[in-house]
This record gives C-alpha cells, structure tokens and sequence, in this order.
C-alpha cells in the first residue's frame, strides 16, 4: 500500500479542520483543543493542534491529509510531513485581513527553502465581508502565476476544486512514467 | 463590497500598495480614537485625502487660499450650469479660474501632509467602499497622484521596529531587484542616502553586510529596504545556508505523472 500526503495549513481558524472533514474519507482525526488559539497548544511540547483524514484512492494507494499550523516553531513537523508530500494547500481565511501577515509567514516559512507545489485557498468566500482572491493577491504580494482559489471550505465541491488545482500544479512538476 | 479591517494589521503602506497595484476606484475611510480620514482614489491614484469631514468641501480651496469667495460662488454657478459629471476641479480648470498648476500644488501638498500624518497611526479601522467618489463639488486634484512617493515619504517616518520586522524579520535577508518593477521606478524619489544603499543591492548579500559597507545602522539599511520593498522595487529573502547545520527539510522527490493522474481522477469522481 502506497500512500501519499497532503498538508493543510494556514493561520488559526483559517479553516484547516473543516476542509479536511468535507473530503475525507473518514472521521477528522484532531487533537483536542484546550483553547481557540492554537498558539497556547505548544506550552506542553507533546500537544500539537494537527487534523487527520484521508482518501482512499485505490486499493493500493491512499491520500492523507494533515492539517497543520503553520507557525514557525512547528518545524520539526517537516521531517515527518515531508516524505511522501505532494503538495501543500495554504488556507486564509479571507474576511479577516488581521491573519495576512501571518499568512504571509507562513507561505515563506514552508516555500522558501524548498520547491514546494502550493496553491493558497481564500477561504470563506461565501461571507458578505471576504476579500476577493485578486484582492489577496495583492495583498498577500504573490505573483501571478501562483494560484489563489476561491474556496468555502465547508462546502465538498469547493474543496474538491483546490485539490485538483493543487494536483494540476503538482502534474506540471511531476515526471513521466 | 467594501474592504474592512484594522490598520494594526494591515498596514496603510500595505493598503496604498493594494489600491495602486489593483487600480482601485474608491473612498478609503479611516478612523482612530477622535480621528477620521477619507481618501478618495481613482484607477489606483489619490485624488484628494481629508483628515476633517468638512475638507471634502468646496470651502477648502478658500482656505488654502487657493480661490477667493467671490470665485468660489462663481464656480459654484458654473458647476450648477454644467453638464451631469462634470466636477468643481474641471469647472475651475475650465473657466481659468486659477490656474491648473497652482491648484494642483495646493491640493496636492494637502492631500500629500494629510496622508504623511496617517503613517503615524499605531492602528485604526479602515473600510475601503469600492466605487465610492467624490461629490462633484469635492476639490479634487486635477492630475491624481500617484501613491508610490506617499509609500516612500511614509515608511521614512517609521521609527519603530516592530512594523519593519513583519517584512523583514531579521538582517540575514537578501533584497534583489524584482525583475520587472515597470513603472513604479518613476513614482519613486530617492533621497541620497537611499541611493546609497539602494546602488548595492545585489542579490548576495545581506541587509547586515550592506549595513556594514555604507556604515549605516541595522535599522537604516531595513526601513529604508522596507520603503523599496513597499514600494515593490525589490523583494527579500533568506539567504541560502547549504552549510547550515540546523536541520532542513529535504527536496521532495519528482512525483511520477501516473500516480497524480490516479489521484485527479479519483477526486474528480468523488
């Protein structure tokens, strides 16, 4: 059985967990939050705010999905979530321009010492206040050919669409056979 | 819809920076504590900005000392007798009330002071009504200026860390020149000692070593980097380390096509 791994990241309540859930083939698995502010889980080094779910995508292969914070001090997360990673879906929640900037940490924390295929979810787009996606564009500073997707994450075909565009971006890098 | 949020957050260089690169037409509202001001913008230029609600009045060019009350009333007259969009600015233009060059120097250094005094907000609420514009008898700035000069006189009256190091987090960061700047080069008026620094860049080294060379301070050489990054002159990043000995995650290996092409398919079913 091979499996292959996907990673969900962004700021606190960008989403991460409720994406997950619309997809995944079974229930989220997800650490026990003590507080709304993921930041407080690290006090005690063995608590990490991570969700799980996975997709079964044949009978020899699956597709995991973590859903991890991105702050900077979870690094050594990498060494787990790396191998097997295909690609990684940044989320942002889009109504709310306070998390910006730490969206922007996040994007150079986990892009700017690999080439990793990434596209940036903009999330809670079917909110009366949400940015639009060439509005986070500029915003958040990305060039254009860098993917910002319209998303809801609660919505299964919102999530399915980023996905695909995520593998879309990891087909280009990928090689034949 | 309108773009809502706090500048504490999501700073007025950063929002200038938005509207010019997004060509936004719209009044940009903010407020702090007993402060308020309204900046209007059209096709990503500033038109006029006001710190005072009265200021979008057609009494301001009074003030200023820019018409007479007399003349006043009698662009007001030629306003009421105009075409359906035409504005005071174009009326006064027209009827060579004053001249164009005069009026555009009076707003303009309005407008410039009264968006230099916002950069020293610790925060604020904004909301940015797309679309809005001013009401035809709102003195505008007859050539809208553009906001790249505001972003650069701004950020040189930061005298805080904090708010540099949300783009530059530590002097180990290299600037480069992005590779297609355009226009904005134009917009920009460095001074010398911004030359200075702004002729090294290179690519390679750091802010620290730039430091170094000009002899200028750590905070220097980054507000004055945070001004050209503001402006989007140039960009920063880590500098690579191979040698490094902190731990760093490895390349991921190429993905074989097949195997993406079985995911796609699935999800595309599911």
């Amino acid at each position: 059985m091979q499996t292959v791994k996907m990673v969900i990241t962004g700021a606190v309540n960008a989403g991460k967990t409720e994406f997950i859930r619309s997809i995944s083939d079974i229930e989220v698995v997800s650490t026990e939050r003590r507080a709304t502010d993921d930041t407080k889980m690290i006090k005690h080094e063995t608590t990490v705010a991570m969700d799980f779910g996975r997709i079964a995508i044949a009978d020899d292969l699956v597709l995991h999905l973590f859903g991890t914070p991105g702050q900077k001090r979870f690094d050594f997360m990498w060494e787990i979530l790396s191998e097997g990673m295909l690609g990684l879906v940044i989320l942002v929640d889009s109504t709310r321009p306070e998390t910006f900037r730490e969206t922007n940490r996040i994007i150079d924390f986990f892009v700017s010492f690999r080439e990793t295929p990434f596209v940036i979810a903009a999330n809670k787009q079917d909110r009366p206040n949400a940015w639009a996606p060439d509005e986070l564009r500029l915003a958040l500073r990305q060039p254009a050919h860098v993917k910002i997707l319209p998303c809801v994450a609660s919505d299964r075909a919102s999530v399915k669409n980023i996905l695909l565009e995520l593998l879309y971006v990891i087909q280009e890098n990928s090689e034949e056979a | 819809m309108a773009l809502v949020g706090n500048l504490r957050d999501f700073g007025l260089s950063d929002f200038l920076y938005l509207v010019d690169r997004g060509y936004k037409t719209g009044g940009l509202h903010l407020a702090y504590q007993h402060e308020m001001a309204l900046l209007f913008f059209e096709q990503g230029k500033l038109l006029l900005a006001v710190r005072r609600p009265e200021d979008v009045q057609a009494a301001l060019l009074v003030r200023l000392g820019v018409l007479s009350a007399e003349e006043l009333n009698r662009a007001r007259s030629g306003l009421a007798m105009s075409a359906d969009g035409t504005t005071l600015t174009q009326v006064i233009v027209e009827e060579q009330l004053v001249p164009r060059e005069r009026l555009q120097r009076a707003l303009q250094a309005f407008t410039e002071e009264a968006v230099y005094g916002l950069f020293a907000w610790p925060e604020g609420e904004f909301r940015f009504e797309q679309n809005q514009r001013p009401a035809h008898d709102t003195p505008v700035i007859p050539m809208p200026i553009s906001v790249d000069h505001l972003i650069m006189e701004g950020v040189r009256r930061i005298d805080e860390w904090g708010r540099i190091k949300d783009r530059i987090p530590s002097t180990d960061m290299v600037a480069r020149f992005l590779e297609q700047p355009r226009e904005h080069l134009k917009g920009v008026k460095l001074s010398t000692t911004e030359w200075r620094l702004f002729a090294r860049i290179n690519g390679r080294e750091t802010l620290a070593e730039l430091a170094q060379k000009t002899g200028m301070s750590d905070f220097e050489v980054c507000r004055m980097v945070y001004g050209f990054l503001t402006t989007g002159l140039v960009e920063v990043q880590r500098k690579p380390r191979p040698t490094s000995r902190s731990p760093q995650p490895a390349e991921p290996p190429k993905v074989k096509k097949s195997l993406v092409n079985r995911i796609i398919h699935r999800i595309k079913d599911m």
